[in-house]
């Protein structure tokens, strides 16, 4: 990154970084039910098994968290009519929507890789004699998994709210699109391999441990390396693309 | 392109939909002087001003910032820029400093540099480290004028600047901006729809009424009324009727009325020419007790103009 990209991502950083309301929910979305998921074994003398806590974590209540930061991220500057301030100094629309998105990273990472170090944490310190822990090669492939399954919910949302330029609006829509819609359309079995672009889906392929469709893990497809590799891609590619022209566009 | 000017535009249009906002609107704006763009509201002072900072596109027309075209050269043009559109807006829940950090980080390295100094020009030092959901109307205005000048600006424009601001608040911003301009040579571009504002603040202005521009020039010759402006004075006289009865066959007279304090005489020439009234008026035995220019304020100018557009456009509504 140039020295300019740097100092605008630090910038935008520190803007999402103080707005404390988001700062804790993402903290309470995300630590809050690892913290539960730990205790909740405590007292019934179980070990927590990562493989659970990461469903907890990476799969349901990490990206609740990373929307929460990509929507900041995404419209703090117009919800606070500051964008007219950005612009009037001649600097690219383009690069002020680019410095939002590792800004957005970097919080949600900070936040939901701080859960996943307790989750680990926990379930090392908390394994009951003779139960296997998790080996170190699980530990960071779960780490990668909880740092995809977060950051590309969180891109999306940056896309996203650029584009609807709403905070609540895209808050809403995009927390039912992942705990309502995706689950119901996944479900939709004469939908065949179309469902297969859903987000959430194409995401648990990555993952380093195996979840089985249940009441726990909801329904998981199977598919390809490469039909996930490209489904994730594409929404990336698509609200990136979109938050993008609509902050160019935009009357400010 | 005139490279004294710091704005130039010509037949600079924007419309939205139907409606036309700014209609051919041809600027020039000098720099190094506080300049007035004059207005009522819904004028397009505001469209003008956001056109300018490419905040909406031009449907029409070309435009130039501190000599540079506009958007072609957009960046560069506004590298010296400062701007306040609307009312100056911030992120609340962080402090003054912060806020201007942001801002800073998006401007040139040095930029950061110029934080300190800039809090310090508008008075804001002990207080910049306060969120700024905790400062009156007053203090965002001055950190919007901070924000400005973090650019080290050689154009400020500053859109109804003393919106929200108690008296002594906005006698405070008058003098910070002739400040700017006297001691600093930055030219201010000044939008307001209040005529007294304009007035005191600024050394040239133009009029603009539902999105054409009047007229335009120093602030002195516009009251007037441009170079063929009128002449008036107000002669107080021991006997009226003897006096009209001379200025109505006097050459030096144009016209003379009865008014409240005397009469009232338009000269047929320069301001000068009042002595020779005086002098006829006394050798016809007519007793001449005060001798007084008629002062013409840009406010009487500014209504004489929006009312002769009235008159001649009824049917039009003002948007």
């Amino acid at each position: 990154m140039t020295e300019l990209a740097l100092r605008m991502t630090g910038a935008d950083f520190l803007k999402i970084r103080k707005k404390r309301s988001i700062l804790i929910w993402a903290l309470v979305l995300a630590f809050a039910p690892v913290i539960i998921f730990l205790v909740a074994n405590g007292l019934l003398n179980e070990s927590p098994s990562l493989s659970d806590g990461l469903n907890v974590l990476a799969r349901l209540f990490g990206p609740l968290a990373a929307i929460l930061v990509g929507v900041e991220a995404g419209t703090t500057d117009s919800s606070n009519g500051v964008l007219r301030d950005l612009i009037v100094t001649g600097r690219s629309r383009l690069a002020l929507f680019a410095s939002r998105v590792p800004a957005a990273l970097a919080l949600c990472w900070l936040v939901n890789l701080g859960a996943y170090a307790l989750l680990a944490v926990g379930t090392i310190a908390l394994a009951r004699d003779g139960t296997p822990t998790p080996s170190a090669e699980l530990i960071v492939n779960a780490l990668l998994f909880t740092a995809l399954t977060t950051g590309a919910v969180c891109v999306v949302a940056v896309g996203f709210a650029s584009l609807v330029d709403s905070k609540p609006g895209a808050i809403i829509a995009l927390i039912a699109w992942q705990i309502v819609a995706s689950p119901l359309i996944v479900a939709i079995e004469p939908l065949g391999r179309a469902r297969d672009g859903v987000l959430s889906q194409a995401l648990t392929h990555f993952s380093p441990v195996g979840f089985e469709s249940g009441r726990h893990a909801g329904r998981i497809l199977t598919m390809s390396t490469g039909t996930a590799v490209l489904v994730v891609l594409a929404w990336l590619v698509v609200f990136l693309a979109l938050g993008a022209w609509r902050t160019r566009t935009m009357d400010a | 392109m005139d490279s004294d000017l710091a704005v130039e535009t010509h037949g600079l249009t924007k419309r939205f939909g139907a409606r036309t906002a700014l209609d051919g609107v041809d600027l020039r704006v000098p720099r190094g002087c506080a300049f007035g763009f004059l207005g009522p509201n819904g004028a397009g002072k505001t469209t003008m001003i956001r056109t300018l900072l490419g905040l909406t596109h031009a449907s029409a027309g070309s435009m130039w910032v501190l000599g540079h075209p506009v958007p072609a050269e957009r960046a560069v043009a506004l590298q010296r820029v400062g701007a306040i559109v609307e009312e100056p807006r911030f992120h609340p829940h962080l402090s003054g400093r912060e806020n201007l950090h942001v801002v800073a980080a998006v401007r040139c390295p040095e930029t950061e540099e110029r934080i300190a100094p800039a809090l310090a020009r508008v008075g804001l030092s002990e207080r910049a480290d306060e969120k700024v959901k905790s400062y009156s109307m007053g203090m965002r205005q001055r950190l919007g004028v901070a924000r400005c000048l973090l650019a080290d600006p050689l154009l400020l424009i500053l859109d109804e600047p003393t919106n929200g601001l108690d008296p002594a608040g906005i006698q405070e911003f008058r003098v910070m901006i002739r400040a700017l301009v006297e001691q600093e040579g930055r030219t201010v571009f000044l939008s307001s729809h209040l005529l007294d504002e304009v007035e005191k603040t600024c050394d040239a202005a133009a009029i603009v009424d539902r999105g054409k521009i009047v007229t335009q020039g120093p602030i002195a010759e516009i009251s007037r009324g441009g170079d063929g402006a009128r002449n008036e004075l107000i002669v107080g006289v021991d006997d009226v009727d003897s006096a009209l009865r001379v200025l109505a066959v006097s050459e030096l007279v144009h016209e003379s009325t009865r008014s409240d304090d005397g009469v009232r005489v338009v000269l047929s020439g320069a301001p000068e020419t009042a002595a020779g009234v005086n002098a006829e008026l006394v050798r016809a035995g007519v007793g001449v007790v005060r001798l007084e220019p008629v002062r013409h304020s840009l406010e009487q100018r500014f209504l004489e103009i929006t009312a002769r557009l009235d008159e001649k456009a009824p049917e039009e509504v003002r948007t």
